[in-house]
């Protein structure tokens, strides 16, 4: 119940009032979108994307990964784009850079096509299922695509920056999966891309390396770059993004800076037994009386108070109303977001 | 294509000692056993020697056999993402495949010539060196078409599986073109269409003039041995652009 109470008000939030604007977004997200803002909007948009669909033919018929996902990120921006596995978020990536065609709808980056932009280093990415040679060094694996991008003297600069400098002669198999991802991420900052996108970027990373590899990614967030990370994981898009869109089933759930995102997780969720012979009703209305409860519900006796107050309601269930078996929870917003994106847990 | 990218590919190969058995090793074997199978093989055949048909052939073989295997680590490469890796780079399809076609050839020109040289050291006679010459730098150069075949199916198959597939195809193509064994009758029809046909008969082109091996076959032209050659390479070249292309999606 509170996972769906949770999501409408979510969804209250960032529900889309006509392409392109959003409900309750306002204007000072952030001093790189007021930059952003303050440029004429056709050359500030680093990514747009118009009407994109994307079908696959399977064997049990046409998929629609993606079903029409309108978006556009500015110059500097740092945004999230969370979904469960499967909403569509990496096909919508691999179209971004022009590795695959959307079936329909336009994508420009920087003004440009997707395949421009790659081939002018504008746009660069940390895919999750673009490999590494095994048999490769590091140092070797950075040679040979910045050999590609004509980028050679930025070998050095870019091993430095991604802390792989020491693994330089290892062969790619014995490095762990952060070294790989490190040097994943090397190879993206080869061409200096003014747009990065990173997909999953720390898939299979324990806690520790994640939280290395962020470090990493905020010391180069200063440099200005657009940056634009699909993630499962709530934390992360809470920790690093200003925007959040939230991404299911093909198509943007809700979209918005990710501090309102981040004030969802602050209500809890109180629970208690009611006393058998007294009546429900009363006790409900003394519950909704409560400053900051945003919802009540019974089911039997149980009853459900959810809400920033929750010592408030603790206190008078305890107290005046004579409730038992009280439990306080956090709601889980990624069951929330579950629900939101219709994925069972 | 990028020399720097052709350098780092080179000396994965190079690492890679058991394909390097398979593309340099098995091609000289096949010659000893193949050159001693037809007694001494000293007889005289066209401008030079049987010894030298037979080496000739092998090392059109070998040469062909390598750069369907090095072309064919395209599929593994795209198996493991480096495809798309390499898509996000300046270097378009047409440039990775001619950067995995130059490698190849590169290593089967040292698996030629090391056929060539135990063949020069163990009796194959031609009557003048620029027939080795010549013969040497067609069996390199018409192997190219090989690499797209490897590369095309390789990558058409999407598997790890998917060089054995290539390679155990050239056996049958071998066959089948007149290179192990010489062919005569219906098998020799059918044989003028197939792959290697046209590439082995003008590898032997400067010892045979497009004379056949076997008494009773036919004299080719060496146009019928250039069209066999051309269609082929135009129809795996089409092959290779088709699966690099469908590679780069995600599967």
């Amino acid at each position: 119940m509170t996972t769906v109470m949770a999501i409408h008000d979510f969804l209250h939030f960032y529900r889309r009032d006509g392409p392109g604007r959003l409900e309750g977004m306002d204007t000072s997200l952030g001093t790189t979108n007021q930059q952003a803002a303050s440029s004429p909007p056709a050359s500030a948009a680093a990514l747009r994307l118009q009407g994109v669909h994307k079908s696959f033919h399977t064997n049990q018929g046409p998929f629609e990964a993606v079903a029409g996902i309108d978006l556009e990120v500015g110059t500097g921006e740092i945004i999230a784009f969370l979904g469960p596995n499967g909403a569509g978020k990496t096909t919508t990536i691999d179209m971004m850079l022009g590795l695959t065609a959307p079936t329909s709808g336009t994508i420009t980056v920087f003004g440009k096509s997707p395949r421009a932009a790659v081939e002018a280093g504008e746009v660069s990415a940390v895919l999750q299922t673009g490999g590494l040679l095994r048999d490769l060094t590091v140092r070797e694996t950075v040679m040979a695509i910045a050999a590609l991008h004509g980028a050679r003297d930025r070998v050095d600069t870019v091993m430095e920056r991604t802390d792989i400098t020491s693994l330089a002669k290892r062969k790619v198999s014995k490095c762990s999966g952060g070294e790989q991802q490190r040097l994943k991420f090397a190879l993206a900052l080869l061409p200096n891309p003014r747009l990065l996108i990173l997909d999953e970027p720390t898939a299979g990373m324990d806690v520790a390396a994640r939280h290395a590899f962020w470090e990493t990614m905020r010391q180069d967030a200063l440099e200005g770059r657009t940056v634009l990370f699909a993630t499962h994981y709530l934390e992360e898009a809470q920790d690093f993004a200003e925007r959040t869109v939230l991404i299911g089933r093909g198509q943007v759930l809700a979209d918005g800076p990710t501090s309102r995102l981040r004030a969802m997780t602050g209500g809890r969720v109180v629970s208690a037994t009611l006393p058998t012979d007294k009546p429900t009703a009363a006790a409900l209305t003394a519950l909704e009386s409560l400053d900051e409860v945003s919802s009540v519900r019974l089911k039997g006796h149980r009853v459900s108070v959810t809400g920033p107050a929750s010592d408030d309601a603790a206190r008078l269930l305890l107290g005046e109303l004579a409730a038992t078996d009280l439990e306080i929870t956090a709601p889980s917003l990624d069951a929330a977001f579950m629900e939101l994106t219709g994925e069972k847990p | 294509m990028n020399p720097t990218y052709v350098r780092i590919e080179l000396t994965r190969q190079i690492r890679d000692v058991g394909n390097l058995m398979f593309t340099i090793f098995m091609p000289v074997l096949m010659y000893l056993l193949f050159g001693n199978m037809f007694g001494g093989g000293g007889e005289a055949a066209g401008n030079g020697n049987v010894k030298f048909y037979i080496m000739a052939s092998m090392a059109a073989y070998g040469a062909a056999v390598a750069t369907t295997s090095i072309a064919g680590t395209a599929a593994t490469e795209s198996l493991l993402g480096w495809g798309r890796q390499v898509a996000l780079t300046p270097m378009k399809p047409a440039g990775f495949v001619m950067s995995k076609v130059c490698v190849a050839l590169i290593v089967a020109a040292v698996s030629a010539a090391a056929v060539f040289a135990l063949g020069s050291a163990t009796g194959a006679k031609a009557d003048d060196w620029r027939i080795w010459t010549v013969s040497y730098v067609v069996a390199v150069l018409g192997s190219s078409i090989f690499a797209l075949y490897g590369m095309g199916v390789g990558m058409s198959f999407k598997s790890e599986t998917a060089i054995g597939v290539a390679s155990g195809g050239m056996v049958f193509f071998a066959f089948f073109g007149n290179v192990f064994l010489p062919l005569s009758g219906t098998m020799l029809d059918i044989a003028r269409f197939t792959p290697m046909y046209g590439y082995a008969g003008l590898v032997r082109w400067p010892l045979l003039e497009g004379a056949g091996a076997s008494a009773d076959a036919p004299t080719d032209s060496i146009w019928l041995l250039v069209a066999n050659l051309g269609a082929w390479a135009f129809l795996f070249a089409l092959l290779a652009l088709w699966a690099v292309r469908g590679s780069q999606a995600r599967r």
